[in-house]
């Protein structure tokens, strides 16, 4: 652990460089280029709003809100989540070059796209709060914790990313794995439904130890719910100890692993 | 004399040598020890100094690629001890290593940053890149549309204009056409001679390492056998070929 956090320490700029270039080399090789930041989670959200709103017909408003803005205010962090759960996962795999070609500290790598991805998680998150605005909600003191919610998105994920790449870049069977898990993820973490409309308390309390609908939860607590995090403090308590669990996994997957995977790659 | 490259008691074991399976990869996670796992280096000790121009030679698979990345530190020894003092720069699979969506130019940034250089440096050495590299407008191509020969020359360019103290080749001028050969070749002429830059050289050429080299190290089978003045050790690696 401490190895990692030197390696950050001393590639700090180098860190912030190399995400922006790995913005460019995702949404730049494109004519639309930047617009598919966009584009793209625009039309998953429609896709999610049509099936509901006019497929399902489960009516038009949820928790006061329209089922449009609903479901913004919990898709959009998930569109990061689902992102740094795959692209962590195959982060080291995916700039191989970097590990068997010249000496690069390794645990950097997950960080770096770690980063980039948080910045579209930023403008995203931006834009959400713009159409809040425009349909009329005012800011309140709620919104604020969002800082908070991003922050911890990115250490969990953070910390994901350096234990799933490390396992990744020896593994592929692990990257698939990862892959075809994402879509049980997204169904079982009340992206698109709220955990608090379940009425058996038992499978209430155990979906509480999903970090994810811990979250996702979260955001949907400064747009729609208005609760504050501390109004929660169990399910916080649960969560940080999932943090901690991954951070010490993450520093054992780290030492165990860093001096095999140039041989591997 | 400062010494700048030291190897002690190197010995350098590959695991997960096959495909990789669930039981392998478990193992190696658990620090368990595997059936196949497989030596390449063997008990490696020698010691470079300051301006020395050595030379490796060995058949294929013997070990001295290995040692090369084991010097620019790329990979990490299974047990003994390397030190490594200087600015390496190492001219291996020169046709590698790009992204191959940007462009020359894009790339050869990349490669200044990830050197920890700062903008106003790579800015001044990007123009006697692109002129030593000499392949016009296809400096501003994606690197994808480039020949074997032009991606050589790029990663040539940018390797040797990066001023290194260390220069560690691997077999790396069998690419490019004769006349940007002799190009390279007088480059590095130009860079050891002038400079008090260690050369490490891997080269199935005796010419090329009798030209650039005054010491040559003779490795079988992942052990030093022979490591001496040049002339003699190539006579111990023709006397060991002849003998198989």
């Amino acid at each position: 652990m401490n190895e990692i956090l030197k390696e950050h320490k001393q590639n700090f700029s180098k860190i912030f460089k190399l995400a922006r270039i790995d913005l460019i080399k995702t949404y730049g090789g494109s004519v639309l280029g930047w617009l598919w930041a966009i584009i793209k989670p625009a039309i998953t959200i429609f896709v999610y709003w049509f099936t509901i709103e006019i497929g399902l017909r489960s009516g038009k408003i949820r928790n006061g809100y329209p089922n449009f803005l609903w479901l913004i205010a919990s898709t959009v962090p998930w569109f990061y989540f689902s992102e740094m759960i795959v692209g962590g996962a195959s982060s080291i795999r995916s700039y191989n070059y970097l590990v068997t070609k010249m000496k690069f500290p390794v645990s950097t790598i997950p960080t770096i796209v770690n980063v980039s991805k948080f910045m579209i998680h930023i403008i995203l998150e931006i834009i959400v709060i713009i159409l809040f605005l425009i349909n009329g909600y005012k800011i309140d003191i709620y919104f604020f914790q969002i800082i908070f919610y991003m922050l911890l998105s990115f250490m969990f994920f953070e910390m994901w990313s350096i234990f799933s790449s490390m396992i990744g870049a020896i593994s592929k069977d692990f990257v698939n794995l990862v892959k075809s898990i994402t879509v049980m993820v997204f169904w079982m973490s009340g992206i698109i439904w709220d955990i608090n409309s379940i009425s058996q308390p038992w499978i209430k309390k155990i979906l509480w130890f999903n970090p994810i609908v811990y979250l996702v939860n979260g955001y949907r607590n400064c747009f729609i719910n208005k609760v504050f995090f501390f109004e929660e403090p169990k399910q916080l308590i649960i969560f940080l100890t999932f943090l901690v669990i991954l951070t010490v996994m993450a520093g054992i997957s780290y030492k165990k692993l860093k001096k095999v995977i140039p041989d591997v790659l | 004399m400062s010494e700048v490259i030291r190897f002690k008691n190197v010995d350098k074991i590959y695991k997960l040598n096959k495909k990789p399976n669930f039981n392998n990869i478990l193992k190696v996670i658990f620090n368990k020890k595997l059936k196949e796992e497989k030596k390449v280096l063997d008990n490696i000790s020698f010691s470079i100094n300051k301006g020395e121009k050595v030379a490796f030679l060995g058949k294929n698979g013997s070990g001295k690629s290995t040692i090369l990345k084991l010097i620019t530190e790329v990979l990490y020894p299974t047990s003994g001890e390397i030190y490594v003092n200087g600015k390496v720069n190492a001219l291996l699979e020169l046709k590698s290593g790009f992204e191959l969506e940007f462009t020359g130019r894009e790339n050869i940034y990349l490669k200044g940053i990830l050197l920890g250089l700062s903008k106003k440096e790579i800015k001044e050495l990007e123009d006697k890149i692109i002129e030593f590299a000499d392949i016009g407008e296809y400096i501003d191509y994606p690197i994808q549309k480039y020949s074997s020969g032009m991606r050589a020359r790029l990663g040539f360019s940018i390797a040797v204009n990066i001023e290194p103290e260390i220069l560690v080749i691997d077999e790396a001028l069998s690419v490019g056409d004769e006349e940007f050969k002799n190009k390279c070749l007088k480059k590095i002429n130009d860079i050891t001679e002038n400079k008090n830059v260690t050369l490490v050289l891997v080269t199935h050429s005796f010419e090329m390492a009798k030209e650039f080299c005054n010491r040559g190290i003779v490795i079988q089978k992942g052990k030093i056998i022979y490591d001496g003045n040049i002339d003699s050790s190539i006579e111990v690696y023709k006397n060991s070929i002849n003998k198989n």
